[in-house]
């Protein structure tokens, strides 16, 4: 494919409190078994982008750790792979505030290359998607940057959206907004995916960080397009997404991969998700546990009473325990008797016996890393 | 100085296993699936970079096929090195003469010119049919400390099967003193594992020797063995406790995987679960397995990738099987891949890799309704289909 990627890992870090408190927002865990950045890392091998460069700012080790060699996705070859980018921290500049600045660190792996499109991607959207349409139908529009977008939905309204879009019937975009809190239902929604000519993209970065200009949606889009310099296409995904950017919404998306449409969606075997390998040996459950409607990784063993959850590898509920509606990370240790309720639980935790837990939906309780709740 | 390695094993998966019928019609027995999400391969080979080895001849003959995209450059244990690591080694023809491997002493002869590459001072041979987990460089250590040409792993096994196996007598200090391949009337309970260790330099003297005897069959057992015993070479048994299963029947390899469902400290029970020790496998980009509200799963082992909606009962469902509403499994193996329609019965009986069990279908039975000698694990083959209502009936192979 004539197109490389690049994964901004950073983005949202904030958002997420004490979950990306020691890692970036792109290997925070979701789903059972994987890092938010194995979805369009695996999107993109799977479009067969082969050539990937991931910005980083701070707090990198977690991912360094994930991605290892990136023999799991095929990127340890000769002929392309990962390319990890952290920030050039210099006496004249500090870590980077916002994406197009963060760019300026790419420089370098934009100009080596010879694909003529690059792929920008933020790490927080999950979905399964092949790209290749969609540089077809970048290409046919002539504009200069296509962004994909998703249809406004339901669970949208009142959230914060990072772009915003209105088009015409060619896909042409007619209005733009950043930033813009949202009711109204006829605005297409930015999925922080973008592609744009590679050489183009070179004079952009270059021309921004002379004029210091840090903003990508606001100061490099909407600028742009408000002066008639920039022609933008929105192209519109069908599938499922999912976007995670804050603690309540991570919550509630990863229990809704127990609905069925959003797991096949996501998860197909066609285009798989490919992820770190742990070999741990399958879940055990035990002859008096109960698991309904549960997503369940390898490693586990389930002696109690699991319901609407999602237990990530080598999970232990112990018996007579009750866990609802919870997303317990790697490691976690439910204690005998226990009763949790609308709780995220970092890797490692020990909850001891007895312990009664309960958030609610909108706020769920959120235990830190390696945390001892007694 | 040339690069060398001290020890390496080389690994007979050759076997067709035809004790498995349907289960290896397409398949060498190495590859066949156990415990969730392994292949009877991993357990030698995690065992071989759990003890230090990292260099591993896969000899393989019969349908080798998956067994070669299965091990591929062997990362998944990682045994993708640029010196060492794990190679497959099919019969190829030479110049003079072409042949298939005749024997497993035939074998390892044929691939003499792959040892010399690594100018070994020890060659570990081990066979791939068997599940258990093994520190060979304690079996090194004793081997050298004993000043051993050659090491046989030994293991106790119950009277009446120990005409199963090659049997030895050893010595106060552990030596062989006698060696039989599978004796009417074993003299001990002594059994090979088939895992041996030999001094390389001896044991290539002895390959070429059996080699040119037209009369041998070429085998470690029969042949080489005895050979070096009646040379008065120095022969050891090195004692192993644990858990080792032949998995080469049909019964012994349902039975291994019921033995992963064992409590902790029964003398059968085989714990994977070891951080230290960790069994290996090719992994399959699969999510997190779904279990339903209509689900009640107890006793079992269910891997990644599954959607289970039905009864699940001290069972081992593999990676990617689909149980639906109504389904029952109960005391079965389930192998990758899977699907057990709606109202399905599934007892005591083992579906083969991507295998379809129909609507409300039976397989396999409870051993309480039948004669002892009627009863047995029913087996549905690898792809097969059992239709809508079908009985595939107790000891029947589908």
């Amino acid at each position: 494919m004539e197109m490389i990627g690049i994964i901004f890992s950073n983005i949202y870090d904030n958002a997420m409190a004490d979950l990306t408190y020691n890692r970036t927002v792109a290997s925070l865990p979701f789903g059972g078994r994987y890092r938010q950045i194995d979805f369009v890392l695996s999107n993109m091998v799977n479009s067969g982008i082969s050539q990937i460069g991931i910005i980083t700012k701070y707090n990198y080790q977690s991912l360094m750790d994930h991605l290892g060699s990136c023999s799991e996705w095929d990127l340890n070859s000769k002929n392309g792979g990962i390319y990890l980018l952290p920030p050039f921290v210099t006496g004249q500049a500090g870590v980077y505030r916002g994406k197009l600045e963060a760019l300026h660190v790419a420089l370098n792996f934009l100009s080596k290359r010879r694909e003529e499109y690059v792929l920008l991607s933020d790490s927080t959207t999950i979905c399964n998607i092949d790209y290749d349409p969609f540089l077809e139908e970048h290409i046919a529009s002539g504009c200069d940057i296509t962004v994909i977008t998703h249809e406004f939905r339901e669970e949208d309204k009142g959230a914060k959206h990072d772009l915003v879009l209105r088009a015409d019937q060619s896909g042409t975009v007619t209005d733009m907004a950043v930033d813009l809190e949202s009711e109204q239902e006829d605005y297409l929604i930015g999925m922080g995916m973008f592609l744009m000519k590679r050489e183009q993209l070179i004079e952009v970065i270059k021309t921004s960080v002379a004029r210091d200009l840090h903003h990508f949606e606001r100061e490099f889009m909407l600028r742009g397009f408000r002066m008639g310099k920039l022609s933008v296409h929105a192209s519109k995904f069908n599938g499922v997404v999912l976007r995670n950017e804050s603690v309540s919404v991570f919550f509630k998306n990863n229990l809704r991969l127990a609905e069925e449409k959003v797991r096949k969606d996501i998860f197909r075997s066609d285009r798989p998700i490919y992820t770190k390998v742990r070999d741990e040996i399958p879940s055990f459950y035990g002859k008096d546990s109960e698991v309904n409607n549960c997503i369940i990784a390898d490693g586990c063993k389930i002696e109690g009473k699991v319901e609407n959850a999602v237990l990530f590898r080598d999970v232990k509920v112990k018996k007579g325990s009750v866990v609802t509606n919870c997303v317990l990370m790697q490691g976690t240790e439910i204690g005998e008797n226990c009763t949790i309720d609308r709780v995220i639980m970092d890797k490692n935790v020990t909850v001891c016996n007895g312990v009664e837990l309960k958030g609610a939906t909108t706020s769920p309780i959120v235990i830190k890393k390696g945390e001892t709740v007694e | 100085m040339a690069r060398r390695k001290e020890c390496i094993a080389m690994l007979l998966a050759g076997g067709q296993g035809s004790r498995l019928k349907v289960l290896t019609e397409e398949t060498a027995k190495p590859a066949v699936p156990f415990g969730g999400k392994y292949r009877i391969i991993d357990f030698p080979l995690s065992n071989c970079v759990n003890s230090g080895i990292d260099t591993v001849g896969i000899l393989t003959q019969y349908q080798p096929l998956e067994l070669n995209e299965y091990v591929g450059n062997g990362q998944p244990w990682g045994l993708n090195r640029n010196f060492g690591g794990a190679h497959i080694l099919p019969p190829y023809s030479r110049s003079k003469k072409s042949e298939w491997y005749k024997g497993t002493a035939n074998a390892i002869c044929q691939n003499i010119p792959f040892i010399e590459r690594y100018d070994p001072e020890y060659v570990l041979v081990l066979s791939g049919d068997h599940i258990y987990k093994m520190d060979y460089a304690k079996m090194l250590s004793y081997h050298k400390a004993k000043k051993a040409e050659c090491t046989i792993a030994v293991l106790d096994v119950p009277k009446e099967e120990a005409s199963r196996f090659g049997i030895m007598t050893l010595n106060k200090n552990g030596s062989v003193k006698e060696f039989e391949e599978k004796p009417k009337k074993p003299k001990s309970t002594k059994a090979s594992m088939g895992i041996y260790i030999f001094n390389w330099k001896s044991l290539r003297e002895y390959l070429i020797a059996d080699d040119e005897d037209e009369t041998s069959s070429n085998d470690f057992g029969k042949n080489i063995i005895p050979k070096m015993l009646a040379d008065k070479c120095k022969l050891f048994g090195y004692e192993f406790e644990g858990y080792w299963k032949d998995v080469g029947t049909i019964e012994s390899l349902w039975e291994a995987n019921m033995d992963l469902l064992l409590k902790e400290g029964d003398p059968n029970f085989l714990n994977l679960k070891d951080s230290k020790f960790k069994i290996y496998a090719r992994n399959y980009a699969q999510p997190s397995s779904f279990i339903g509200a209509s689900s009640d799963i107890s006793n079992s082992f269910v891997a990644e990738g599954c959607d289970i909606r039905g009864k699940v009962e001290n069972s081992v469902v593999f990676t990617g099987c689909v149980v639906e509403e109504n389904a029952y499994i109960k005391d079965s193996v389930v192998m990758p891949n899977a699907i057990i329609r709606k109202g399905a019965n599934v007892k005591y009986a083992i579906v083969g890799e991507n295998a379809q069990i129909g609507i409300n279908a039976k397989v396999g039975d409870l051993r309480e309704y039948y004669d002892k000698k009627e009863w047995g694990i029913a087996v549905v083959g690898k792809d097969k289909q059992v239709e809508q209502n079908q009985t595939v009936a107790v000891n029947e192979i589908y």
